[in-house]
């Protein structure tokens, strides 16, 4: 069994867990939206929609983050127009997230039939690596941590009003559509962050378990965004070191301990006497 | 002289394919109420709304002596949202156009005090799924009063709302019109109808419009309403009712 403090002491691992720490904040500020706003499916697929950039970036030379934003802004501009064709009382983007999600995925996995020779290539795309973080992935997480704080701190009063009642909202004379579509760039782009850690299957460990569970925790928008910021932050450090404990990458630890958390606060919940 | 707060001309409007509302014509002056009458997909959210703003009207004038605050329906909300009855009430104070900043402290007091008017400060800090059915009604209110709107549009104010939160409401309403402001009341209880100021009659076109003498009459109503009314006849004289089947959209 390894040393907690090879976290630290250790250069990937430092750099690892700096990228946790960062996904985290994330994870807490924009996570609240994602639950409170019900795009847990779009987060997800908005991860698994970059498949054919990364892919085609792999095969060209082009930068896989560049190629993966390009991905998930255009994926987050299609699911909200997609949303708006089918019906302005739509309350979530799920028809439009599924649509785009098939076509993105189909479209990855015949360029990956043609593309790929090693499948190791897929296996990081999909489920992240501890090796293979470098500065650039640092710098995107934290950018993506500042603009996630700076959307929340001026628009979350719109995605609370549009969130709690759309029609009302509107009348207020609210920009709802525009914030809106801002909060799935954002949800896409911490997407496209999120992938070289814990892969672009696992992006909602980060972003969707820590506030699912602190949801169950807290009654307050600001409690909540504290409570997932807390929870991301913790199974992010505890999945990184059972990741280097069993030499596995780090997104399926981080994941079935957010689950876990999850499946846990629920059981304890219903035991509960009303 | 009494100033014209709502004043709307050969009004059309729709959704891109068939018009949704056409030929509507009315006025409210300042102080008075106007019950806006018709079957559901009448064309009373879609007046709403283009009043509001949102929808642009295909045809006709309208003029307005400032922005409407609108009070939704209370189903329209979510039950789940973690917002407290002040939460809510402050929200009406985005309608000023400062979406960006966090409330002001005159912002959370105007909010404070709306939410006493229509009797909630107790509860301000309750979540709002956690309010009656009544006290989630009168805390959408509030949140109207907040926007301080000279013409307010109120879909079904008094639809499912317990008695006490009822008298409560209408007594605001009272205190509304004598401050001079108008209110234009979207409903389906034509005996309520009576006691407001002018009655609007749509069904995807204005079928009247008049005080409740002139417009509440067995032929106005039926061309309003059509097969959904039932018209009772008792010993007090010729009652109508509608037949509401909770739907929305138009």
């Amino acid at each position: 069994m390894p040393s907690p403090f090879d976290l630290a002491d250790l250069p990937f691992l430092r750099e690892a867990l700096l990228e946790l720490a960062l996904l985290a904040v994330t994870g807490g500020v924009l996570g609240a939206w994602i639950v409170l706003r019900r795009l847990a499916f779009f987060s997800h697929a908005a991860g698994s929609a970059t498949f054919p950039g990364l892919v085609a970036a792999d095969a060209s030379g082009v930068s896989p983050t560049i190629a993966g934003i390009a991905v998930a802004l255009g994926y987050a501009g299609g699911v909200q127009r997609t949303s708006r064709v089918a019906g302005a009382s739509a309350r979530d983007h799920a028809e439009g997230t599924a649509l785009l999600l098939v076509a993105a995925l189909a479209t990855g996995v015949i360029l990956a039939s043609d593309v790929f020779e090693s499948g190791a290539v897929v296996e990081r795309l999909l489920f992240g690596t501890l090796l293979g973080l470098d500065t650039a992935d640092l710098v995107l997480s934290a950018v993506v941590a500042t603009l996630a704080a700076a959307g929340a701190l001026a628009l979350g009063r719109t995605w609370s009003a549009v969130g709690f009642d759309p029609d009302g909202a509107r009348a207020l004379g609210l920009p709802a559509a525009r914030a809106d579509l801002l909060l799935l760039l954002l949800v896409a782009v911490a997407a496209v962050a999120a992938i070289p850690a814990v892969g672009a299957l696992l992006v909602t460990a980060i972003y969707v378990l820590p506030p699912a569970a602190a949801r169950m925790l807290t009654g307050s928008i600001r409690g909540l965004v504290a409570c997932a910021l807390g929870v991301a932050l913790a199974e992010g450090v505890v999945g990184l070191y059972l990741a280097y404990w069993l030499d596995v990458p780090a997104g399926p630890p981080v994941a079935v301990l957010g689950a876990l958390v999850c499946l846990v606060l629920a059981a304890v919940r219903g035991r509960r006497p009303a | 002289m009494t100033e014209t707060a709502v004043r709307v001309e050969q009004l059309g409007a729709g959704y891109g394919g068939e018009p949704v509302l056409e030929h509507v014509s009315f006025a409210a002056q300042a102080g008075q109420s106007v019950c806006v009458l018709g079957p559901n997909g009448g064309g009373k959210t879609t007046l709403f709304r283009v009043l509001l703003g949102e929808l642009v009207p295909t045809a006709g004038v309208i003029e307005l002596s400032g922005r409407p605050a609108y009070m939704a329906q209370t189903e329209r909300t979510r039950l789940d949202f973690p917002v407290t009855a002040l939460d809510v009430a402050v929200m009406g104070t985005l309608a000023a156009g400062r979406w960006w900043l966090p409330p002001s402290r005159s912002e959370r007091d105007a909010a404070a005090i709306a939410l006493e008017r229509v009797g909630l400060a107790r509860v301000a800090g309750v979540r709002f799924g956690e309010l009656s059915g009544g006290q989630r009604q009168r805390t959408l209110l509030a949140r109207a009063l907040v926007q301080d709107a000279p013409v307010l549009l109120l879909d079904e104010p008094l639809s499912g709302v317990d008695p006490a939160s009822a008298r409560l409401i209408v007594g605001v309403f009272d205190e509304l019109l004598a401050e001079g402001r108008a209110l234009l009341v979207a409903s389906h209880d034509v005996e309520s109808a009576r006691s407001f100021h002018r009655v609007l009659c749509l069904n995807r076109h204005q079928v009247a419009f008049g005080t409740p003498a002139e417009t509440l009459n067995r032929a106005t109503l039926q061309a309003t309403y059509g097969h959904e009314l039932i018209v009772l006849d008792d010993a007090g004289g010729t009652r109508a009712v509608t037949i509401q089947h909770h739907e929305h959209g138009h």
